[in-house]
Order: structure tokens, then C-alpha cells, then sequence
């Protein structure tokens, strides 16, 4: 083992550094709850005392799912970039202002800016930021019920 | 969030009087990954792409769990920590890559607790806002309680494999205290004084341990060698003979010894054996 005492000092805040995280993670309560957690852990065959560890489970996997949602989130608004910058491109500005002066009479707001509303998730974008991260998903266009289809 | 109006259709079939337990934990569980696409941005999701989702997100959470375990067990250990989680993460994330994937069996430089991905965690928790589960979940834990009033000895206590006419087990103590502790003072990394949150140092831990190696459990007389020049009659204290060559001996010449030996023969607990040496003639 290594007596030189910069390396212990380091191993010392390292470790403390670790319990303040651990620490710090009972004072956060993770998106999926402690109960589901322990389930999936039974079910696996993880067994462990310590209440911490759980929450680390469970905070990895939530740190997982928003890493994928955010990714889809950058395809999605990626692709409505370029099809808003298409319809600029093509329409006029007269024509745009009409409608907008009509929209806006009625009390709704100019559906080109509202973009963030239409957000959807969808199994595009999911399959996209998914292939990143190593899980092929490739969703079917359609199912036919007869074969003559 | 809400729903495509393409796929309501579906919801009709989730509304079912009785549910599968997989499927309840399921449903859960979309609650959950719901939530946190909510917070990433999302306001409406496709029900297939949020059942993938969910469904990515269980097999992540089985995958995980079921390499710290495999992890433990190469240890030969049942329990996981902390560590075993650690070399989990970083067999997940080695597909996306993460800081030090590169060095992580280099045994001279690693350290497991430094990981990078346990460093992005810590900062995830920090930064991120704290998102509680939308539902209240009915506990399980309440049904067990009703078990409790079980007679000792019974089938409750034993199991089912072992008749309830056979005679209990013989008490035996329990749990030995000697049995919990190791010979060189090695114990689990999660029950050792950094983790728990003392402030002493596992290497000055050792140095305290030390000063109680050199006291004996039981005190013992205290031994004196002398080189003597004329031989003395062998006297035998305690009928303890000696050997040829050191021979205990009452030096009545000298006041010390005289002492000594008054001493010896006064107090009952620490006797000052004096070994004289004597030149073979």
C-alpha cells in the first residue's frame, strides 16, 4: 500500500467527497420510487443493506432515462427547424401576415412560435437517440391482419 | 401528459378490472419515465415510444443490478457495495464512454471510487431539480405484518421444509461476537470508519490498534539476565528449573538482589526472576 501522505489525504477526500454524495442522495428523492426500485432489485438478485446504494440505482436509471428524452427532445426540435425554415422559405410575407392577423383576432398565437407545445415523443426520435446508446429499436410502419394485404 | 388522439383508443384496454403484478409494476413505472420526460421538455408522447421507453428503462435498471451482482459474487461476497455498483456503471457506460474508460484496468493508477461516473452522478443530483413520484403506491409491507404472531418453532420461523413435530434447534448463543470480526482487522469497505463517517483515517487506525499488540492479556513476572563470574546455588522458584547454563540464583552479597528477592517472595503478582549465568568449570 502507498504510505506516502499526499495519496492517503487524496484517498481521505475522495472518500469523503463520496459519503457527502451519498449523504446528499437521501435528501433526494429519486423520480422512481424507492419501493419499484427494491422490486427490480429482488427480482435481479441485488441484495444489499444499504438504503443509499438503492437511491444510486435509482438516480442512475433516471439520469439514464433523461439523457434519452433529451436526445429525442434535440431530434425533435432539430427536424421542426427544418421544416419551419422550409415554410418560411416558401411563403410569402404578405400571405404570413394575414394569417397572422387572423389568428391573432380569434385570440390564438402564431402556431410557427408555438412550437415547444408540439413536442411529442415519438418512435423517430426515441429509435434515433436510442441507437447511441447501443439499443436497436425500429418501430413497424404498419401491421397488415391478412396476408393478401 | 397527454396522449396522441391516434392511440386513445388503446387506453380502453389498460383499464382492466385485475391486473397482472407485472403488468402493475409496469404501469409504475411509465408513470415515472413519464415524469421525467415532462421535465426534459416533452408535453406529449406517442404510447408505444413511452412503453419502449419504460421498457428500455426496466431492462437498464435489471441489467445494472444484475452485473453489480454477478460482480459481488465473483468476490465471493452476497451482499453488493458500493464498488460492485461502481464496475456496473462502468460496463454500461462504456458504449457512450465516459473520463478514465480508457485506463480502468490499469492497476497502478485506478482508483474505483474516483470513477468519473460516480463524479457525473454527484453533479446530476445537484443540479438536477427533485422530481417525487405523481401517485401514492399502496405498500405491500402492510399484508406481511399480520404474520407476525407466529409461534416460535413454528412453520413461520423454520420454514416448510423441516416438521412442525420435530423438536426445536438447540440454542447455541446466537451470533458469536468473536465470529464477526477477521484476524487482521480486515472488514467490509461499507462498515469501515471512512464510509461511516468518522473522521479517523483507516491507516491511523491501524497504528491505534497497534499499541495494544504489545500488552499480554496476562501480566507475567519480569526476567533479569546477569553474567556471573562465581556460580550460585540453583534455587528453584516456583519449582521453575532452569537451564544449565542461566541459573536463578539468591545473591546475598549484593543488596539489590536481596531486595529483589524480598521482594519476590513478599508480593504475590510480579516476581523478579534474576538469571545468573555460570561459567562451566
Amino acid at each position: 500500500m502507498n504510505h506516502n501522505p499526499q495519496s492517503s489525504d487524496g484517498k481521505h477526500d475522495d472518500d469523503s467527497a463520496l459519503s457527502d454524495f451519498l449523504a446528499s442522495l437521501m435528501d433526494y428523492a429519486p423520480t422512481i420510487p424507492d419501493e419499484l426500485v427494491e422490486h427490480y432489485l429482488a427480482k435481479s438478485g441485488f441484495q444489499c443493506p444499504d438504503v443509499r446504494l438503492i437511491r444510486l440505482v435509482a438516480v442512475a436509471t433516471q439520469k439514464f432515462v433523461a439523457e434519452v428524452a433529451s436526445d429525442a427532445l434535440q431530434h425533435c426540435k432539430a427536424r421542426q427547424a427544418a421544416v419551419v425554415k422550409d415554410k418560411r422559405e416558401k411563403q410569402q410575407k404578405v400571405i404570413y401576415l394575414c394569417l397572422l392577423s387572423f389568428l391573432i383576432s380569434f385570440g390564438l398565437s402564431d402556431p410557427l412560435l408555438e412550437q415547444d407545445k408540439r413536442l411529442i415523443l415519438t418512435m423517430d426520435d426515441l429509435s434515433k437517440s436510442l441507437r447511441e446508446y447501443g439499443v436497436n429499436v425500429k418501430h413497424q410502419e404498419y401491421f397488415a391482419d391478412s396476408p393478401s394485404t | 401528459m397527454r396522449k396522441s388522439r391516434s392511440k386513445r383508443k388503446s387506453n380502453i384496454h389498460l383499464q382492466q378490472p385485475t391486473i397482472n403484478p407485472r403488468d402493475f409494476q409496469f404501469m409504475i413505472t411509465k408513470v415515472a419515465v413519464s415524469q421525467i420526460c415532462k421535465s426534459v421538455g416533452f408535453r406529449r408522447s406517442r404510447v408505444s415510444a413511452l412503453e419502449t421507453l419504460t421498457l428500455v428503462a426496466t431492462k437498464y435498471l435489471e441489467t445494472l443490478v444484475k452485473s453489480a451482482a454477478s460482480f459481488s459474487n465473483a468476490a465471493s461476497r452476497t451482499q453488493s457495495n458500493i464498488l460492485d455498483l461502481t464496475n456496473a456503471l462502468h460496463d454500461m457506460s462504456l458504449q457512450v464512454g465516459f473520463m478514465g474508460a480508457s485506463t480502468l484496468y490499469d492497476h497502478n493508477n485506478n482508483c474505483l471510487l474516483k470513477s468519473s461516473v460516480l463524479e457525473s452522478l454527484s453533479d446530476f443530483v445537484s443540479s438536477t431539480n427533485e422530481i417525487p413520484f405523481a401517485k401514492p403506491i399502496e405498500r405491500a409491507k402492510e399484508r406481511e405484518s399480520e404474520e407476525v404472531n407466529a409461534v416460535p418453532g413454528s412453520f413461520q420461523e423454520r420454514g416448510g421444509h423441516i416438521p412442525e413435530w420435530l423438536p426445536r434447534f438447540p440454542d447455541v448463543g446466537g451470533t458469536n461476537e468473536n465470529c464477526d470480526k477477521r484476524v487482521n482487522g480486515e472488514q467490509l469497505w461499507e462498515n469501515s470508519s471512512s464510509v461511516l463517517g468518522c473522521q479517523i483515517d483507516g491507516f491511523e487506525e491501524k497504528r491505534c490498534g497497534s499499541n495494544n499488540v504489545g500488552k499480554l492479556p496476562k501480566g507475567r513476572s519480569r526476567i533479569k539476565f546477569r553474567v556471573n563470574n562465581g556460580g550460585g546455588t540453583r534455587v528453584g522458584l516456583n519449582g521453575i528449573s532452569c537451564n544449565n547454563v542461566f541459573g536463578q540464583s539468591k545473591d546475598e552479597e549484593e543488596a539489590e538482589p536481596v531486595a529483589v528477592c524480598e521482594k519476590s517472595v513478599k508480593s504475590e503478582e510480579k516476581q523478579i526472576l534474576v538469571y545468573k549465568r555460570r561459567k562451566k568449570r
